[in-house]
């Protein structure tokens, strides 16, 4: 069942810079699989935590958060904020059931076109091994 | 020891009213099926009303805001109006989480501080030693701040074992994880009622009730359920105080306290952070420091 399983991934892109990020993959025509489906968002710290619990219950087996690196934030600070919200919301998705390895939240900048395809590889790839996310659907 | 403390709040409430310092108290009362239930006192020929014993589980602090604002309507313009509460240490910790919120001032709550000797079980009080999971494992027997305290600070010995529960969930393998948490979520009937008992629970319009955008529909189905209190925990990140009122509150005994351990377990371990401990420090998710290396 796992070698037909194409992951969904949502990926919350900061419009500033992983989004410029993606499109730099983009026009540098560098492949990444295709699975990620992109949100422009204005900040990382725009990404409410309801945003990934919602693709989660709305069947995204991934949920990709990438923002402008640490200092580099357009607005200053939203980025650390994001980055403390994750960092607890991380932990706080895997007790509950949904495994780590399916969030994923990484800084891309606007020049990093390659390295926004390598991110989206490695999440892709985890989250194909972890397989389809069911949720609690199984149950109900 | 509950005796005296229900005395002591007695004393304390009779006084405050007769002195017109505030114009309401929030306490307990013997309710009509054996239960204690909130009671609001504004007269103090009531004040006998009021009891307190171990089984007084709800957190009073949950009605001081909007008591505020009723009194308030009422009261001549340019007068605040003032209440007392009577509070546990975990209670004390929340109205200090809602003062730093900026849903209640500081000035407006007179604090009856109860030296909590903790509470019962709330789902088995008959048991042997029923002391509730989280009195048991409590260290703290005196509230942060107060404005007057009652009864004595009782010398209690925590147990050494670490606190159950968090840890063994902890331990299962994801999927019987995901499937433990199935099954308690599908037991919820979404009554909200967890929420109604905690203080720091106060959106005008919750986010489970919100018909536009619909962020949780109204399907009474476990991804729902389960939408519903993974928000709610989340909501409460570094702003519960672990008083378990929602346990104590669920009419099906969910586990809630472990969603909100877990989460304060790790507020704590990553931002150095107790909710309410300290009025100063800023709350975690409302800041952060540039230098932190966070786990990602």
């Amino acid at each position: 069942m796992h070698e037909t399983f194409e992951p969904k991934i949502v990926g919350f892109l900061c419009n500033w810079c992983s989004y410029a990020g993606a499109d730099m993959a983009g026009t540098s025509r560098v492949a990444y699989p295709p699975n990620v489906r992109i949100i422009r968002v204005p900040c990382s710290g725009r990404v409410d935590p309801l945003y990934v619990l919602k693709a989660f219950q709305e069947g995204a087996d991934g949920v990709l958060i990438a923002g402008c690196h640490p200092g580099d934030c357009h607005y200053g600070d939203g980025n650390y904020h994001a980055r403390r919200r994750y960092a607890l919301m991380h932990r706080f998705l895997d007790f509950v059931g949904i495994e780590t390895g399916r969030l994923c939240i990484d800084w891309v900048s606007a020049a990093e076109g390659a390295r926004f395809a390598q991110v989206v590889a490695q999440l892709t790839e985890n989250v194909r091994a972890l397989g389809p996310w069911t949720g609690w659907n199984d149950a109900c | 020891m509950t005796q005296e403390i229900e005395t002591g709040i007695r004393i304390r409430v009779k006084k405050l009213l007769d002195l017109g310092e505030v114009s309401c108290v929030i306490g307990h009362e013997h309710g009509p099926r054996g239960h204690t239930r909130p009671a609001f006192v504004y007269d103090s020929a009531d004040a006998e009303r009021l009891v307190w014993d171990r089984t007084c589980h709800h957190n009073l602090v949950a009605y001081v805001r909007d008591k505020i604002a009723t009194l308030a309507r009422g009261a001549e313009p340019g007068s605040t109006p003032r209440v007392a509460v009577v509070a546990r240490p975990c209670d004390v910790r929340s109205l200090n989480v809602l003062i730093h919120e900026g849903q209640v001032t500081r000035e407006s709550v007179f604090v009856v501080g109860v030296a909590c000797p903790g509470m019962l079980d709330a789902g088995d009080p008959e048991a042997q030693d029923g002391q509730a999971l989280h009195c048991r494992y409590c260290t703290e027997r005196v509230p942060v701040f107060y404005d007057a305290l009652v009864g004595d600070p009782p010398k209690v010995k925590v147990p050494d074992e670490p606190w159950p529960g968090v840890a063994e969930v902890e331990a299962m393998p994801p999927a019987e994880r995901l499937a433990f948490w199935t099954q308690e979520f599908d037991r919820c009937i979404r009554c909200y009622a967890c929420r109604q008992a905690c203080p720091a629970c106060y959106c005008f319009e919750c986010l489970a009730e919100q018909v536009d955008p619909p962020w949780v529909s109204i399907a009474h189905r476990v991804p729902q359920k389960a939408f519903f209190h993974i928000m709610r925990a989340y909501h409460l990140a570094g702003r519960c105080s672990g008083c378990q009122a929602c346990e104590a509150a669920c009419p099906v005994h969910l586990p809630l306290s472990l969603l909100n351990r877990k989460i304060a377990a790790e507020v704590e371990a990553l931002f150095g952070y107790v909710a309410g401990a300290n009025p100063d420090t800023p709350p975690p998710l409302a800041t952060f420091r540039k230098d932190e290396e966070l786990p990602l």
